[in-house]
């Protein structure tokens, strides 16, 4: 039964796995013959700092875009967990975005974000607010990926979210609200110990979607400028076509894997505290 | 359990889908035309030309069938060129950014085009041929046939230089004092060009130094190498004289374009590809001008070339090459020229533009065409572009965004270029 | 709960009419500018409304990119990716829900292990892979690596741990092979599971850049996202009014889709129905 499934992922998942390994130790650009280098490619991206820097600004962009896009799904979902066409419109409007392709939602960003003729530079000249180059300032292109991002997956958090807490029994906040609660004590004391494994579901989510930005890099901003926006999906993706380097492209696909199997293990253990806490 | 039907049914529905990849591609239509798949990367104007160009060709002949695929910007298609010749999936003819036909040819990806009836007798222009555009390319076997060819060029909002009295800039000290008069903080900068290898490499050449020497070490240009990447650093910032244009590749380029057409940027420096662009879209006379000199004049070509791929079907090889022989004919050389900026690519079609009365009425692609003397030809190296990419331009946009020591970023970059891999 | 149960207040609907808009907004932009002739966008790119609406760039999009071809080639992959995917998920999710052997909690760990190994990891060995058996630039490459999905499987299992024993056994005594109870009988039972499994694969793969960019390098199996991406031509100036109606094409599909199966969408990204 369970043997297509095991094939398909044999010939996908894990045979891929093992001949990235196997190809990083090798020089080759597809056209002339592999070189045996051994572990020059691994050292190459390391020694020059460039896998420093590439972990970082993915670590810097996936904490940004976890945590914003929580804060605001949370957010939105208690404010419009409310009955009336209104609220559904603007819950549908807000998932609506999760939905559109990446493609559509870059390159209309690219549009509003341009410094000169877009409307996120009108809206600045409006107030008085100097220029930002949102794209096109090493500083803040990274920031903007982000940005665009949250946009894009926000709503998703809040449907989970919105999902949590319609499972919270209306009879605690009835019996809360009796015993004199605010809405405030009542979020903290009521709500959020329960929507605590939720928040959790939705953490581990947007930190693979956001591990695995592409899209947004490619199309906005090329991993410029400076190289301030090169995640590490779109270094990898840079290495093995554009410079036609499977070696390193392949060994910066093994240690993306490592990274991977990291954070998943950090997050499997914060879950189990989490639902043994629960349980106490 | 029925395992067996189980695994027919998958395994039929595996070649269900298989069998829409098996079929291979014929070389032949339904009508009996030879199928000649042509990868093009250019977009807007020079894009309606070349289809244009395709059209012609078709009316005249009945055996070859055009199919051009548009695959993106120049770097974008080679990468999609590169990965579909190792995937043995690539087209006959597509043309590539000249810096990489060293490479491909070493590579031996490339058909030599020498012994395809015509083709040695074509009359190029030999400053945007192989045989003068790369030093000792024509002693090798033709593998580009050049498509659209040009050189950087400097571009002057005639208005802004009219209403201040200036000329524009012949030498470098020249470029930084006009630079700097024409600044209105704020409003408009003197100057703005991309900060790119192609650039560069004009400075570099002004400055005296080559990028490889005739040894084939890079040595990216040495002192002029830094004197080069010195000037524009201090143009953005001690000066503030100059804009870095935002943006990868032509992004920056097209915000280059804007800004010169916005008038906020008094003299540019682009590509003879965008003469036409910008004097149909600028409200004030477009002036063009040819680069300063600093210890001699210097500039690199740019451009594509195309290129046969060896391993597709001879057919179609032999049907590439008999579009080439007419694109290169006066008539669509000509044309090409006259409606983008690209240079003519051969004698006669420069000749046919001349006669016409073609550069009297348009002194900014004279201007182009005179410049042509001082054309410095590249090195048939295969790490050229690689250098080029993966090294130098990502370098040289940090090192002026961020003001980096430049003699240090270039012996970084002289470092790693020396190394294989 | 109780802050639903109450009128909302002024400032709750001020707030979210400010989230309407900031989520709204960008799209009537994305409408408004595919509208607009080039010489409107380049004297006032930001004026609200075009003042000659035109559809001039549509008719653009589709001289540009064989909009139709490219629509149907990822509406092909996304449904043949949502039906392989179905197909595959129902058998295993049923073995490691309802079967007993030697091996199943090792199997079960393999399929959490699938869900930490995204695309991102093996699409350069599987290119390699494809392009040595010269399938690149075909509807396999597109579609194969994606035919079993952990997170399907996984939904499928989670979903059939609730339905009980006796069903399947009841179907056993019947004489029913096993093909018959998982398509036939555990199938219909399990329809929101996989309806909404469905959907989700069908938009993701629908809307894919990565994979396609990747494994393709000519137009034969070229996708709708790949064709609106080229529209930013490099060269003279991007032609927005262009890429903003190839992009309202691009988008209307899903949106479209997303009007009529909210509900089964929504269930499914949730994750846990």
């Amino acid at each position: 039964m369970l043997g297509p499934s095991l094939a398909a992922w044999a010939l996908f998942v894990f045979v891929p796995l093992g001949l990235a390994a196997y190809e990083s130790l090798f020089a080759w650009d597809m056209l002339t013959d592999p070189v045996y280098v051994g572990g020059a490619n691994y050292a190459a991206i390391a020694e020059s700092g460039e896998l420093g820097r590439i972990l970082g600004r993915t670590l810097g962009f996936s904490v940004l875009v976890v945590s914003g896009s929580m804060a605001l799904g949370l957010g939105l979902a208690l404010l419009l967990d409310r009955p009336g066409r209104f609220f559904a419109f603007v819950r549908g409007a807000i998932f609506s975005a999760y939905v559109v392709s990446w493609v559509a939602v870059a390159l209309l960003w690219v549009l509003l974000l341009d410094p000169d003729r877009g409307v996120a530079a009108a809206l600045l000249r409006a107030f008085g607010l100097p220029r930002v180059g949102f794209l096109t300032d090493p500083h803040a292109a990274l920031v903007t990926l982000a940005a665009v991002t949250i946009w894009k997956i926000t709503g998703y958090a809040m449907v989970v979210f919105l999902a949590g807490l319609r499972s919270v029994p209306q009879s605690l906040h009835e019996a809360a609200s009796l015993d004199g609660a605010g809405p405030i004590a009542r979020f903290r004391w009521v709500t959020w110990p329960l929507l605590k494994p939720t928040a959790a579901f939705v953490a581990t989510t947007s930190l693979i979607v956001s591990f695995q930005a592409f899209d947004v890099v490619r199309i906005m901003t090329g991993g410029g400028p400076a190289r301030a926006t090169t995640l590490f999906v779109y270094a990898i993706y840079e290495q093995v076509f554009m410079n036609l380097s499977v070696g390193r492209a392949s060994a910066l696909a093994v240690v993306y894997f490592l990274v991977l199997c990291v954070l998943a293990a950090a997050q499997l253990r914060a879950w189990r505290s989490q639902t043994v806490g629960r349980r106490a | 359990m029925s395992l067996s039907r189980r695994s027919f049914a998958l395994g039929a529905s595996l070649a269900a889908v298989g069998g829409v990849a098996g079929c291979k591609r014929a070389v032949r239509d339904d009508k009996g035309r030879i199928r000649l798949r042509l990868w093009f990367s250019l977009g807007g104007r020079n894009r309606e030309v070349l289809l244009e160009i395709v059209k012609r060709f078709h009316a005249t002949q009945d055996e070859i069938h055009v199919e051009p695929v548009y695959q993106g910007d120049y770097f974008e298609s080679l990468a999609k060129l590169r990965t579909a010749i190792a995937a043995k999936a690539a087209p006959a003819l597509s043309h590539v950014v000249a810096e990489v036909v060293p490479y491909l040819a070493r590579a031996s990806t490339l058909e030599p085009l020498d012994g395809y009836p015509g083709m040695k007798e074509i009359p190029f222009v030999a400053a945007l041929a192989q045989s003068g555009g790369f030093r000792g390319g024509g002693e090798r076997p033709l593998y580009g046939i050049p498509l659209n060819r040009s050189t950087p060029l400097m571009y002057c909002n005639g208005d802004i230089f009219a209403k201040e009295g200036l000329r524009p800039p012949t030498t470098w000290k020249d470029l930084v004092d006009t630079a700097k008069t024409l600044t209105r903080p704020g409003t408009r900068w003197g100057h703005e060009v991309p900060i790119s290898w192609w650039f560069w490499v004009a400075l570099v050449g002004q400055a005296g130094g080559v990028v490889f020497d005739e040894a084939g070490r890079a040595t990216l240009g040495d002192e002029a190498g830094v004197r080069a990447l010195r000037l524009w650093q201090d143009l953005v910032h001690r000066d503030k004289a100059m804009r870095p244009p935002p943006g990868r590749d032509y992004d920056a380029w097209n915000v280059v374009n804007q800004d010169f057409l916005g008038g906020r940027a008094a003299f540019i420096w682009t590509s003879t590809a965008y003469i036409r662009y910008l004097e149909d879209n600028a409200k004030f006379p477009v002036v063009a001008a040819p680069l300063p000199r600093d210890v001699r004049a210097s500039v690199p070509t740019g451009g594509t070339f195309f290129v046969v791929v060896k391993q597709a079907p001879d057919e179609e090889k032999v049907a590439a090459a008999r579009f080439l022989r007419f694109f290169c004919e006066a008539e669509q050389a000509a044309y090409l020229s006259t409606r983008t900026g690209y240079l003519p690519i051969t004698t006669p079609a420069a000749a046919k533009m001349r006669a016409d009365g073609f550069f009297a009425k348009h002194p900014n692609d004279d201007v182009a065409q005179a410049q042509l003397a001082h054309v410095d030809p590249w090195p048939w190296e295969p790490l050229l572009f690689r250098i080029e990419r993966d090294i130098v331009d990502p370098r040289l946009e940090e090192a002026v965004l961020l003001d980096r020591d430049a003699s240090s970023v270039l012996a970084e970059a002289r470092a790693l270029a020396a190394r294989p891999g | 709960m109780s802050l639903r149960s109450r009128r909302p207040g002024l400032l709750v609907s001020l707030l979210a009419a400010v989230a309407a808009a900031v989520w709204i907004l960008p799209y009537a932009w994305m409408v408004v500018t595919s509208l607009k002739p080039l010489d409107e966008i380049a004297q006032d790119p930001t004026a609200p409304f075009p003042k000659h609406p035109q559809l001039d760039a549509y008719r653009e999009v589709f001289d540009l990119v064989p909009v139709g071809r490219y629509l149907l080639v990822s509406l092909a992959v996304a449904v043949a990716i949502g039906v392989l995917q179905l197909a595959l998920a129902l058998p295993a999710g049923y073995a490691l829900a309802k079967l007993h052997f030697v091996g199943k909690k090792t199997a079960f760990a393999l399929v959490v292990a699938c869900l930490l190994v995204p695309a991102q990891v093996t699409f350069v060995s599987v290119f390699l892979m494809f392009s040595k058996l010269s399938l690149t630039n075909t509807f396999s490459a597109l579609v194969l690596p994606f035919a079993a999905s952990a997170l399907g499987t996984y939904l499928v299992r989670q979903a059939l741990l609730s339905v009980p024993d006796e069903i399947i056994e009841a179907a056993r005594l019947d004489g029913a092979s096993e093909l018959t109870i998982i398509y036939r009988i555990l199938g219909p039972l399990l329809r929101p599971t996989l309806v909404s499994v469905f959907l989700v694969s069908f938009v993701f793969h629908y809307s894919d850049y990565f994979w396609p960019l990747v494994m393709t390098t000519d137009d034969t199996v070229r996708t709708l996202p790949l064709g609106i991406a080229l529209l930013k031509e490099p060269g003279s100036g991007v032609r927005w009014h262009v890429v903003m109606a190839g992009n309202v094409l691009l988008s209307l599909p899903v949106l479209a889709l997303f009007a009529i199966a909210q509900k089964h969408l929504i269930r499914g990204v949730a994750g846990r129905s």
